[in-house]
């Protein structure tokens, strides 16, 4: 079944909604699951996008952007696969395996905002230094809307104008640029370290430095909860140092405050 | 004691937790939540801190790197705040600030991405895949609850900043130095976990053997040893040179397409 312009621009708003939510991983919105449904509320057909949505969450499922890497997409599977299975009669599985290469150009157009953005910390900490609360307001929240439109943009364009245009851009983009992305993403986060340790590091503070360093490369763990244990450990014996200390100076004085 | 400087309400916490809904925005791989960590508590900082200078200064510091977990983001600014209240040093606020973001986001991650995504996206998603509406309507549901969680979990990190402003006040040097480690021992443990760097160079020395540069040569000095080395050079050019973070960054992306162009990275 073809799409109408009108089911198109429903599909561009969804989007739109979907990925300022997903910018901001607050209602989950962006979940296949629920962009999928609602897909096949515009389209005229619930319980196709029902389906198709409840595919799509299941093998999504895995998929996070816990600690800040990007994963396919999941707003751009969500919808693409119930449009495609409206428009070509598939199976909703089928269906979902052909929205994937629309998600995998979204990760990228997402990967590029994530960069992108890096760019503009200097100006927003401009506006922090000079206490300018209504330029950061309207920086960060134009950034934000940004994101909405190219959601909305590209939507509109894979559902409605040239499926098959966008389908092959994401074969044309070349290798080493999608790649040269990738590792962008990979060492900026070294930029914000680095700034991090402009402030806080002193020379006493070096070998804890290294020793979360050590730990983190030579142990591997699934989140970063072992790292912040033993980070806690080593306060712990820095804070029972002072304890001791304040004993030993002030035994006469009978300091029974501490009850840590 | 410094009670006189209570201004913030319990009207204000609760704004403050839905104000979190834009804790993620303008999220980037240089400072990933401190845009939005500020923005969130601007309003805030701004009942408090009636001097300009304070206010801004209280901003700088917000827009230094932090990722923690959107859910816990009000529980951490709400503990932040009874410390910006107090009026208490700014390195004692930053020090609790980095000590905690990534034992909360780790928390969070293991929480709500790897145990309730998955145990929703199972249940949800099945009853959707037969053509129930009820799985979509329950996903919705339950991650509305989830969202005002934020609510309870604010406040929460807010009156337990308020209870122990006292302990900290009187302990301010030794907690300040316990943060400074946990930060730092974090940080040192994020470097080798969030940045990667390698490089793929082959140099061929014989017929059909070939020295790969990061699995043979690098590696087996140190894993890590770009990421480290790269951090390192980042710290001695923005601390001894001056350099601006805009022309590292600008470098930085320069550079690493470079290197993909040509196909050593």
């Amino acid at each position: 079944m073809e799409i109408t312009l009108m089911q198109g621009l429903g599909l561009a708003l969804l989007a739109f909604i979907a990925g300022l939510d997903f910018y901001l991983e607050a209602f989950f919105w962006f979940r296949p699951i629920i962009v999928g449904t609602v897909s096949g509320m515009i389209l005229g057909d619930l319980t196709l996008g029902v389906i198709c949505g409840g595919i799509t969450e299941l093998a999504f499922a895995g998929l996070t952007p816990a600690g800040g890497t990007q994963p396919p997409n999941p707003i751009l599977a969500g919808i693409m696969a119930t449009v495609l299975a409206h428009t070509g009669g598939l199976g909703a599985k089928e269906a979902m395996a052909l929205a994937l290469p629309f998600s995998f150009l979204m990760q990228y157009v997402v990967i590029f905002f994530w960069s992108g953005y890096s760019l503009l910390m200097p100006r927003m900490d401009k506006y922090a230094r000079e206490a300018d609360t209504k330029k950061f307001y309207t920086v960060s929240i134009a950034s934000w809307v940004l994101v909405g439109v190219v959601y909305a943009i590209v939507v509109f364009l894979s559902a409605y104008l040239a499926q098959d245009a966008m389908r092959n851009l994401i074969s044309l983009m070349p290798e080493w640029l999608t790649h040269g992305f990738e590792i962008i993403g990979g060492i900026l986060p070294g930029i914000g370290f680095a700034m991090l340790l402009k402030t806080m590091l002193k020379g006493w503070l070096v070998p804890y430095l290294v020793i979360g360093f050590l730990f983190a490369t030579f142990i591997d763990f699934g989140n970063l909860l072992p790292l912040a244990i033993l980070a806690a450990a080593l306060a712990i014996m820095e804070f029972n140092k002072y304890n001791d200390q304040k004993k030993a100076g002030l035994a006469v004085g009978g300091d029974n405050s501490e009850g840590i | 004691m410094k009670e006189s400087n209570k201004v913030l309400t319990k009207k204000d916490i609760t704004y403050l937790a839905l104000r979190s809904f834009f804790v993620v925005i303008m999220f980037n791989y240089q400072r990933m939540m401190a845009p939005g960590m500020t923005f969130m508590q601007i309003p805030a900082l701004k009942k408090i801190h009636k001097n300009k200078e304070d206010l801004a200064a209280a901003l700088t510091d917000n827009m230094e790197f932090i990722n923690t977990h959107p859910n816990f983001c009000g529980f951490l600014c709400g503990l932040l705040l009874s410390l910006e209240e107090a009026k208490e040093d700014r390195s004692v606020i930053r020090g609790v600030k980095t000590a905690l973001f990534a034992p909360l986001a780790g928390i969070g991650d293991a929480f709500f991405w790897f145990t309730l995504l998955p145990i929703m996206a199972g249940i949800c998603g099945s009853f959707a895949m037969s053509g129930n509406i009820l799985g979509p309507i329950l996903f919705f549901v339950v991650y509305m609850l989830v969202f005002f969680l934020r609510i309870p979990l604010t406040h929460f990190g807010y009156n337990l900043g308020t209870k122990s402003l006292g302990k900290i006040g009187e302990h301010a040097a030794i907690i300040s130095r316990c943060a400074s480690i946990m930060g730092i021992t974090i940080i040192g443990g994020l470097i080798a976990t969030y940045v990667s760097l390698g490089v793929s160079i082959a140099i061929p020395l014989s017929e059909g053997f070939t020295l790969d540069l990061q699995t043979g040569v690098l590696d087996l000095i140190f894993p890590h040893l770009l990421p480290a080395l790269y951090v390192g050079l980042l710290y001695y050019l923005l601390k001894k040179k001056n350099v601006s973070p805009v022309a590292l960054i600008t470098g930085t992306f320069v550079v690493v397409l470079l290197g993909a162009f040509i196909g050593i990275m």
